[in-house]
């Protein structure tokens, strides 16, 4: 398990991205969101892409989306081969609840029960020691 | 700019998929390859170019600082200007645009227009399916490939997806693109896989990002592609065939909706196409061929429809009632496509659609030609965003008569 999870393609920390991948790990959710214009950006900008203010700060947002599309990956394509034991991967473009659209992989779900509109909650895996990873699954009715 | 221009020569290399042992080509040699079947069919030598224009497409083979200054050096050309494509499939078209706009200027009166790629020699995880030094840092990949984003068959994957949902979507709409290229590329001696394909061999090829089958996806190739663009009045003293550029539109970060959550079944063709068709004078009906840049058949149908011919959603219905054959109503991707003909990289198979228009206003087409052919359309599509279809999108209308 240890040689496939290093042949896993792994971010690059930097001053900039630490941030949300350290988050993660602790098991928080955080996004940059704009002090001018409250616009949550992702993935990480520069300036905020609505108002181009550059005080964005990584704010706690909320953990829940929807599916806006998705694909069942079924090879590894243009990616790592440490993801060979995880296919089919399912990959969704999800919708956040605080706004922006998130390329995000969907576990504890079979690939014939996903749908556009269905409602996700954040989960996350460690990927290192220093970062962890957000994934989505189906939100469990109350 | 209406036919202030006129593409005077263009050349295309064999395209190879070697494997090892066998001969490989550099991007570089490409590109000269490329370059002298231009010079050759506009009856030009690189020195003609000496104090002119060089324009140098993005490529993703791993290439020196200073791309552009430094093929010049290559080639042993000294232009006056340099224009370095930097828009993936849509560097080509935007290339035309920036030339055409130098040329207009007087700042230039030509310039030769290269690019080469070599994804076959590009390391990755199965060949042909190039996880390049660009493609695979910065933040840009950080955020997809930990993610389990497995590139263009998945990003497309989704955006078909979505596509479906919103307005419906079949299989036989989908595979008659694939058929059609196929039989196009049946027709033309330059494409790759030129065994005609049925539609049940489309439907039942192997799913490897549902909804994207092997059939809806391209072959990657190594090659070079080229062609030559002058001010209208050289062009008349150069060739007795010029292409006019008639119209011209881009876009480039296109959202349609909001910019946080775009509506990604809409491209910047919406924005550009109009634009195009202002500037050439023409209407649809005036078009007749249509060459998409033809990543997946998904593209090619966004694509119809956001140019206008017809409604959003309906493109799938356009194509059911139509033949896309180059002797029928709609001629589509007549050079067998890239989904057919092969992909030098995704930045460079956006010459193809250029120059197989001006190809067919040549009269060059050969087996595959569309009759009497005087307007006609091309694509520039280039660069995947982040979960959006694509970066720049330009709409080139070229015609036979200024």
């Amino acid at each position: 398990m240890a040689e496939t999870t290093l042949h896993k393609p792994l971010p690059e920390l930097t001053d900039m991205t630490r941030p949300f991948w350290t988050a993660a790990k602790e098991r928080r959710f955080v996004l940059q969101k704009c002090p001018r214009c409250a616009t949550f950006n992702f993935y990480p900008k520069p300036w905020c892409i609505e108002c181009g203010s550059r005080g964005l700060v990584w704010t706690d947002a909320k953990p829940f989306g929807t599916v806006y599309s998705f694909t069942i990956s079924r090879t590894v394509g243009m990616n790592f081969p440490g993801w060979q034991a995880d296919l089919p991967v399912l990959m969704c473009m999800v919708d956040l609840d605080d706004g922006p659209r998130m390329y995000a992989q969907v576990t504890d779900c079979e690939p014939e029960d996903l749908k556009i509109g269905m409602r996700l909650e954040v989960h996350f895996e460690d990927i290192s020691d220093k970062a962890g990873i957000p994934k989505f699954r189906p939100l469990r009715k109350a | 700019m209406r036919a202030e221009v006129a593409v005077v020569g263009y050349g295309r290399t064999p395209y190879h998929r070697p494997k090892p042992g066998d001969p490989h080509l550099t991007a570089d040699e490409y590109i000269a390859w490329a370059a002298e079947l231009a010079l050759e069919r506009a009856g030009m030598s690189k020195n003609d170019f000496d104090g002119q224009g060089l324009g140098v497409s993005h490529a993703e083979v791993a290439h020196t600082v200073n791309w552009a200054a430094a093929t010049a050096e290559n080639l042993g050309i000294s232009p006056a200007a340099l224009i370095r494509g930097d828009q993936g499939g849509a560097s080509a078209s935007s290339m035309l645009i920036r030339a055409a706009a130098l040329i207009k200027a007087g700042i230039i009166d030509r310039a030769l227009i290269v690019g080469a790629d070599t994804p076959i020699d590009i390391p990755s995880v199965a060949p042909g399916l190039p996880l390049s030094p660009e493609r695979s840092r910065g933040i840009f990949w950080d955020f997809q490939g930990p993610f389990g984003v497995m590139g263009a068959n998945g990003q497309f994957g989704m955006i078909q997806t979505r596509y479906a949902h919103q307005y419906g979507l079949t299989d036989a709409q989908l595979g008659k693109v694939a058929v059609t290229t196929r039989y196009h590329a049946s027709l033309n001696p330059g494409a790759i896989f030129r065994k005609p394909v049925t539609l049940d061999e489309y439907v039942n090829s192997r799913v490897l990002s549902d909804p994207i089958r092997l059939l809806d996806c391209v072959p990657i190739v190594n090659g070079g592609l080229a062609y030559i663009v002058t001010s209208a009045k050289s062009a008349r003293t150069i060739t007795d065939r010029p292409v006019y550029l008639l119209g011209c539109g881009e876009a480039n970060n296109y959202f349609h909706g909001s910019r946080s959550t775009p509506d990604v079944t809409v491209t910047g063709f919406t924005d550009a196409a109009p634009k195009a068709f202002a500037m050439a004078g023409v209407k649809h009906k005036d078009i007749q061929f249509f060459q998409p840049y033809d990543d997946y058949p998904i593209i090619v149908l966004m694509s119809i429809e956001d140019w206008g011919f017809c409604k959003k959603g309906e493109a799938g219905k356009f194509i059911d009632e139509r033949s896309l054959r180059f002797d029928g109503e709609f001629p589509l991707s007549t050079d067998g496509g890239q989904l057919s003909g092969g992909q030098p990289g995704g930045a460079i198979g956006g010459f193809m659609p250029l120059i197989e228009a001006v190809t067919q206003l040549r009269g060059e087409a050969g087996e595959r030609q569309v009759k009497n052919a005087m307007i006609g359309a091309s694509c520039g599509f280039g660069g995947i965003p982040y979960a959006k279809p694509g970066r720049s999108c330009i709409s080139l209308i070229f015609g036979t008569e200024a």
